[in-house]
């Protein structure tokens, strides 16, 4: 689902941006849903999600069904809310009381949860993760602790291949029978972490002795030949992004709910 | 590519022990090799070649603990010593596994990685870059992700961004080990090239020496960590004499394909997204039947074989297994099916195995005497003997072997190929992936090739097929040295 809440490999949209521009407006959304009150600016940037996700390549029909795990949780806790909040005015009754609090309180949960998850999807989907990487690099992180985020990209497609194995083989010698005792679970966990760590701890010593040879941590810096150039698209995410803040400022002053 | 001139490695009485480890690793081993040579060290799995080529590249003992006497010259001057030059100064190293060592997630950072950490000024970086890739004729991969490429261009990318270095050795330690045939021709071609061409050491281990002869490399035979022979020169002619010759000489007992097949694939289709893997496929094998599965990596031939374990459901067609199916599965890195804390326990995981039976598994594996060592400590060989014969303690009907004879010496291989004529004895069909050519053209009785076609039939009609349609790198006779 990760990889597919934007249909397509179109360059448009989000896409054209700088890897940084698209982490800055990340973070304003997640502030504009975890700062603000009421229903109001969290609502707006969920429509700003759709209409970025359109822009970079997901109509947003595509954006809904392929994100339909995230809405059908999103309106259980919504039920969730609405059936267990019973301050304020009661509208109608579903065999229990359905107040105005309870729908608001349920509503703004689950644009929350909608605005994060969509949103970091979105930004997953749109974000190049070598570019990601030298846009973090040439921020001035010292290299070493930049590469362990490329290292970590590298690694999660291995360690999810290796997982996948190991439980297939675990299958085909009888051994993935459901857990039903604290020692099976035991059992399971170390048939399970062992192989996959030592795969890992394998893979660990080429990549240090490829990396070492080609002389990783020879000098205190190293040399960045491809710098990420800001465009107009970058300077109006950023604009954006500064907007969002500002408004949820605003929100939370005003009392906008 | 320009490189510094010289090249020359001297190793004088090199031993090197590791911590806990009773054998020396390399034992008492000196050479010499010119500027400019070709050298291919040969020998068993554990032989000391590994070691050797860590030491050769100034890993040992400075990133990897071992106690280490004597002493090794690059260009006169010493690698041992605690202010020795590091190694990207003037030896490059690729390694076995072409998708372990590349640390960057684009080809073109992944061959500028090297200049950049030297420091070098950005259009120097860029210049390196393009000329490597252009030299080993990859120029067109620049803009690729690395998780997207295959094998033979994963390996050709380590080569560049050592190339991007200008080292004036370059050591590559079975670096067609983990490929499929064309990745591998891929590479072996390259190194021709690249012997020919600019006047590099170059120091390979290798166990497939016919396509490497054109290069008149110097022979080394390691074994148990000493220089068991050395040769000036090798032919073609000589590789009988030296026992490596990739040509096997296995009995192949005539199958009835009468009665009922054991194993029937009707129509099989399945992909993994969009892209189709299996095109309707159709196969039937009879008791004691042996099938050759070879192709290009990602061509469908572990997916062939989860299918026939039932791990994967076609999504047409259907899968018929025996009426009673017992499995053996050996999968292809032997880490991946072991999960006890003791060889006696790994034989217990599924079925209680002890006593006499238990002993007798472990004396045909070889394995007596290590009842209680844990299984991770073994030496490769070791595991994968293990894992063959868990797999066949229960005497599987189905038998299913995944590249069983990566990593493994030739000891090991006629081992293994002692317990699948046994399972074919016992009636047991065998699904065999491999893309060790030469031994799979002995053994198979049929061969399916999965590729750009699926191809399947006799032995014999489906390598003249493949020879027909110029795919010689699946064919034995490029690997036995019949095609130059």
């Amino acid at each position: 689902m990760i990889a597919s809440l934007v249909a397509g490999r179109t360059r448009g949209g989000l896409r054209r941006a700088t890897p940084l521009a698209n982490l800055l407006l990340l973070l304003a959304l997640l502030a504009a849903v975890l700062a603000s009150p009421g229903i109001f600016v969290k609502l707006g940037a969920l429509l700003l999600v759709l209409g970025l996700a359109a822009l970079s390549g997901g109509a947003p029909r595509t954006v809904l069904r392929r994100g339909r795990f995230v809405l059908g949780f999103s309106l259980f806790l919504l039920l969730i809310q609405v059936l267990s909040v019973r301050e304020g005015g009661v509208l109608f009754s579903i065999g229990v009381p359905v107040t105005d609090r309870g729908l608001l309180a349920g509503a703004e949960m689950a644009l929350r949860f909608l605005v994060i998850v969509l949103s970091s999807l979105l930004f997953i989907t749109v974000t190049d993760p070598d570019r990601l990487a030298r846009a973090i690099l040439a921020l001035g992180i010292p290299y070493r602790y930049g590469f362990t985020f490329v290292l970590a990209l590298r690694f999660v497609p291995f360690f999810r291949e290796e997982y996948r194995t190991v439980r297939e083989a675990q299958r085909v010698r009888g051994v993935d029978r459901p857990i039903r005792s604290l020692k099976s679970l035991r059992r399971s966990i170390r048939y399970t972490v062992l192989p996959v760590l030592v795969a890992g701890l394998a893979r660990v010593d080429t990549v240090a002795v490829s990396m070492k040879g080609r002389g990783f941590d020879l000098h205190a810096k190293r040399t960045i030949t491809r710098r990420e150039r800001w465009h107009p698209i970058d300077l109006a995410v950023v604009g954006l992004s500064l907007l969002l803040v500002a408004v949820t400022v605003l929100a939370r002053e005003r009392g906008w709910q | 590519m320009p490189c510094a001139s010289s090249g020359e490695i001297s190793v004088q009485s090199l031993t090197v022990r590791y911590p806990d480890r009773e054998r020396p690793a390399l034992d008492s081993v000196s050479e010499r090799i010119r500027p400019g040579e070709t050298v291919v060290v040969t020998g068993a799995s554990g032989s000391g070649k590994t070691t050797l080529f860590r030491v050769l590249g100034g890993f040992v003992p400075s990133m990897i603990r071992a106690k280490v006497e004597g002493e090794v010259l690059i260009d006169g001057i010493s690698i041992l010593t605690k202010d020795s030059p590091r190694p990207a100064a003037g030896v490059g190293l690729v390694q076995q596994d072409p998708d372990a060592q590349i640390c960057t997630l684009s080809v073109w950072e992944e061959v500028a990685f090297g200049p950049e950490n030297l420091c070098l000024p950005p259009e120097e970086v860029t210049a390196r870059v393009a000329e490597s890739l252009a030299s080993l004729g990859i120029a067109h991969l620049a803009g690729r992700e690395t998780t997207r490429l295959s094998g033979g261009e994963k390996q050709r990318v380590a080569i560049a961004s050592i190339l991007a270095l200008r080292p004036r050795v370059i050591l590559l330690d079975e670096p067609t080990a983990n490929l499929d045939p064309g990745g591998a021709k891929q590479v072996f071609d390259l190194l021709r090239s690249l012997g020919e061409r600019d006047g590099r050491t170059l120091v390979l281990a290798e166990h497939r020496l016919a396509p490497l002869l054109p290069l008149h490399p110097r022979l080394l035979l390691l074994e148990e960590g000493k220089v068991l022979l050395r040769r000036p020169s090798v032919a073609y002619s000589d590789l009988d004499s030296l026992g490596l010759r990739a040509r096997w000489e296995i009995p192949r007992p005539v199958v009835v394909r009468s009665g009922p097949p054991a194993l029937v694939l009707e129509g099989v289709s399945f992909a993994y997204g969009e892209a189709p893997l299996l095109d309707r496929l159709t196969l039937r094998l009879w008791p004691g039947e042996v099938l050759g599965v070879i192709g290009p990596n990602g061509s469908g031939k572990t997916t062939l074989l989860r299918l026939a374990a039932g791990l994967e459901r076609p999504q047409a067609g259907r899968v018929l297994r025996p009426k009673s199916p017992v499995l053996g599965f050996v999968f292809q890195h032997p880490h991946q099916q072991i999960f006890e804390r003791t060889v006696r326990r790994e034989f217990s995981v599924e079925d209680e195995i002890a006593g006499a039976r238990l002993a007798d598994l472990l004396r045909r594996a070889r394995l007596d005497g290590l009842e209680e060592a844990p299984p991770l400590s073994l030496s490769l060989g070791e595991q994968r003997r293990l894992t063959v014969a868990t797999a066949l303690s229960r005497g599987p009907n189905l038998l299913l072997l995944d590249e069983p004879f990566i990593g493994q010496d030739r000891e090991n291989v006629v081992w293994i190929l002692s317990q699948i004529l046994a399972a074919r004895e016992r009636g047991a069909v065998t699904l065999l992936v491999s893309h060790d050519i030469p031994l799979v053209a002995s053994l198979c009785d049929r061969l399916l090739y999965l590729g750009e076609e699926a191809v399947e039939g006799e032995t014999a009609e489906v390598f003249d097929h493949l020879e027909s349609t110029r795919r010689e790198a699946f064919t034995p006779g490029y690997w036995e040295g019949g095609l130059r």
